[in-house]
């Protein structure tokens, strides 16, 4: 019964292969890739918990009473920029062509976050005797993530590229600050405004779609103007 | 066939053995967060070949209220207070187990709930029960699980009836299932109660310089019993009044005879045992078989028994002198009565002493007071205490009422007693008060005797009765290894764990919805093209953008 709970939280991971399916990573053979990707995830993690391990004070005791401490958060969001150093870590390494580079990049890196992050969780967690709506709301929240991965990866890609309009530079820009300081401002809001589960979920998904659909927009632009 | 080939390459290294390791790790990892209490299993002993408490001590069942259970797959889960004698009787033989949360303070109680858990603690102590018995101490989480539990069922009762609504209280109500555990129970080999006895000499001095040592031997004697009461339906102490009563008399008499010049014209022998009424005063019998001829030159028996309500619902301030036999005029026991009547309306406040005359039922499996071991072999004895039925809940109860009323009760007792005593020992007048001024009973002689446990704690009890008295002895009644008089059982540490839990229904509901949620992302992903299209058309319109098909259409195919 609890195992079937667990498939149920697995079956909610099920976009992530959607994903690769049917943007067409398959047919390019993508997976090794992916993998890759996933590497260099695993690889800017570990630098980034050394910087923090060797450079931030942890304040255990009031990150598990639950308090929001905003300079600790806005520490921890600056150490967050290696995320974006992994990215382009990514799309300057592995070899790909257009829509399909990014989506490799960001399909990669949520997925190796999923599987380290959430996957020991969900194994002991959801598989145990007690019930607990946590595990479903982690797996929703995954979905939400891969959709972030996939724009930064996007904004990362327009940031480095020079043909970009101008005018469009400071907005890229913009738009890459929010997602690294998500963290901060994000988290901050939820816990001012008292926040339920559920609906932090589904605001977190909102500022995706958001940031997701400006991407698109700015993406679609360049795309055409260089023909991809 | 790419994508088969990167599977090849992966499996191709060392990594199913990495695989192996982790996978081997991630079983051992063990659910975590469940909810944990503290619980205290029921006591479990053995009196005559009839079992008290459960010889099961593991559940491992869903939790139910007082109100849904019906299988012997149910733990019922309900306070101490809500449960009744009727639900008792039930639950003792068909549900699967029992966990109780005893009331945060039996104080707040009111009269009436405090009678029905002692009625109930009786019932408990009285019936074999086939079930584990736990007891939680109060518990905020736990009261919340319990009110869950509750107010899920009889909600489902209540309002639902369409079908639907039952299907959806089914789906969103939280179950419970409780896990106890709890080794085999296994009988205590060293099982034994210890009884300890002591004797007042006569003061040396104050015998005439004809009466020798050997006379003092001769005069009568006096026996004075209690029992230590050592556990109740758990593993607890419950008040121990009689106990302090008969230290505060060791204590005074030892005095009196060291100080006073008047030869006493008895011998005082004072016993004392653990365990009472709920062994069946086995210490008292065992005593009887070893000292035979103890008590050839008795001239009574006084036991005390609950001397002090230790949870008195309404104090009727009396105390009963309970015989076998209506003692005869001019006897010994009808002459203490007297004394003590007279003592009683001197110095007590308002506390009246009354006889209560109850024949010996031989049939009975149990004996109803400690003073009929004596009267079977025909000492004349009885005893005294503040409760008139030996049917008294109040005799076996655990629970405590507030130390001060206790207190001021048990002095107040034990002043009465203590002079009926001196005046019959000393063939003095009742009224004289002997113990006024430097000889009377405080609080502080009192006090350090309520925290007595038992017989072979810390050595504290045989300190005190070697302190006063001579002929300090401690024997041991120890059960027949074939045919056992009595048997009790090793108990162990257990924690209730309490787990949320939801009907396999639930789950299945939970398929569905994410079930149309991956499809709805399905759609979501087939039509991306459509909206990149959209997109791509709004940002044509702007000035830097250059027209060119080519990435929608590749877009297209690739969804296909």
């Amino acid at each position: 019964m609890t195992l079937y709970h667990f498939g149920n939280c697995v079956a909610l991971l099920t976009p992530y292969y959607f994903t690769y399916k049917y943007s067409g990573l398959s047919e390019y053979g993508a997976f090794w890739k992916c993998v890759q990707a996933g590497g260099i995830y695993i690889f800017t993690q570990l630098c980034k918990m050394l910087v923090l391990a060797t450079f931030f004070y942890s304040d255990t005791s009031s990150s598990s009473s639950g308090e929001f401490n905003f300079f600790a958060e806005i520490f921890r969001c600056s150490v967050d920029i290696a995320d974006l150093l992994g990215f382009a870590l990514i799309l300057s390494r592995i070899p790909g062509k257009g829509h399909s580079k990014l989506i490799t990049a960001g399909l990669g890196w949520a997925t190796a976050e999923v599987v380290l992050s959430r996957g020991i969780m969900l194994w002991v967690g959801a598989r145990g005797t007690e019930f607990s709506w946590i595990y479903i709301l982690k797996c929703l929240e995954s979905n939400v993530l891969l959709v972030q991965h996939i724009t930064t990866a996007t904004l990362i890609w327009l940031f480095t590229r020079h043909d970009l309009n101008k005018a469009l530079k400071p907005l890229v820009s913009l738009l890459l600050a929010v997602t690294v300081f998500k963290g901060v401002w994000l988290e901050g809001m939820i816990h001012i405004l008292a926040i339920g589960p559920w609906l932090t979920v589904a605001v977190k998904a909102l500022v995706a779609a958001i940031i997701g659909f400006c991407t698109l927009h700015i993406y679609s632009g360049l795309a055409q103007q260089i023909g991809i | 066939m790419n994508e088969a080939d990167s599977f090849a390459e992966i499996f191709r290294g060392g990594l199913p053995h990495c695989l192996l390791i982790v996978f081997s790790m991630l079983l051992i990892c063990s659910p975590v967060m469940p909810s944990e209490f503290e619980v205290i299993s029921m006591t479990k002993f053995d009196v005559n070949g009839q079992h008290f408490g459960s010889r099961v001590s593991a559940i491992s069942l869903e939790a139910r209220s007082l109100y849904s259970w019906n299988t012997s797959r149910h733990c019922v889960l309900t306070r101490l207070t809500d449960l009744s004698i009727h639900d008792f009787d039930k639950l003792r033989q068909n549900a699967g187990g029992l966990i109780l949360m005893l009331p945060a303070n039996i104080l707040d109680l009111d009269v009436e709930t405090r009678e029905l858990v002692t009625i109930l603690e009786q019932s408990m102590l009285s019936h074999a029960v086939a079930v584990p018995i736990y007891f939680a101490p109060y518990n905020k989480d736990l009261e919340k699980i319990i009110d869950d539990i509750t107010y899920t069922t009889t909600d489902s009762v209540a309002t639902n009836q369409t079908a639907l609504g039952q299907l959806i209280v089914t789906v969103s109500a939280n179950r419970y299932h409780i896990n106890v555990g709890g080794g085999s129970i296994v009988a205590n080999k060293n099982s034994k109660v210890p009884i300890i006895q002591g004797e007042l000499i006569p003061n040396q001095l104050a015998l005439k310089p004809s009466e020798s040592v050997t006379d003092g031997q001769k005069l009568p004697v006096i026996l004075i019993t209690a029992n230590l009461k050592t556990f109740g339906i758990y593993n607890d102490y419950p008040l121990n009044a009689d106990a302090a009563v008969l230290f505060a008399l060791v204590e005074l008499f030892s005095k009196v005879h060291y100080t006073s010049s008047m030869a006493p014209k008895y011998r005082l022998k004072f016993l004392l045992s653990d365990a009472g009424l709920l062994l069946n005063f086995q210490g008292s019998k065992k005593w009887l078989e070893v000292d035979d001829n103890a008590l050839q030159n008795v001239e009574f028996v006084l036991c005390l028994d609950t001397i002090t309500e230790s949870l008195s619902n309404n104090p009727d301030n009396a105390l009963y002198m309970h015989v076998s036999k209506p003692p005869k005029e001019k006897s010994s026991i009808s002459n203490f009565f007297k004394l003590l009547k007279s003592a009683a309306e001197k110095y007590s406040n308002g506390l009246a002493v009354e006889g209560v005359h109850k024949k010996i039922n031989l049939a009975d499996s149990k004996l109803a007071w400690e003073h009929e071991r004596f009267s079977i072999k025909r000492y004349p004895s009885f005893t005294l205490s503040s409760v008139k039925s030996p049917r008294s809940p109040i005799r076996t109860t655990i629970f405590k009422n507030d130390e001060s009323q206790i207190v001021e009760h048990t002095l107040n007792a034990s002043r009465i007693i203590a002079e009926a005593l001196a005046s019959f020992m000393y063939k003095v007048d009742s009224a004289s008060g002997i113990f006024d001024g430097e000889l009377a009973i405080k609080e502080e002689n009192l006090l350090p005797y309520f925290g007595v446990k038992s017989i072979l704690h810390n050595n504290d009890v045989k300190d005190a009765f070697e302190k006063y008295l001579s002929n300090v002895k401690i024997i041991y009644d120890k059960p027949d290894s074939r045919d056992p008089d009595f048997m009790f059982y090793n108990d162990h540490d257990v924690k209730l764990n309490v787990y949320r839990v939801k009907p396999a229904i639930f789950d299945l509901f939970l398929t569905i919805v994410i079930g149309i949620y991956l499809l709805t992302v399905f759609l979501a992903i087939q039509y991306f093209p459509r909206l990149y299209e959209e997109v791509s058309k709004l940002s044509k319109e702007e000035p830097v953008g250059q027209l060119n098909g080519h990435s929608s259409e590749r877009l297209k195919m690739k969804s296909h």
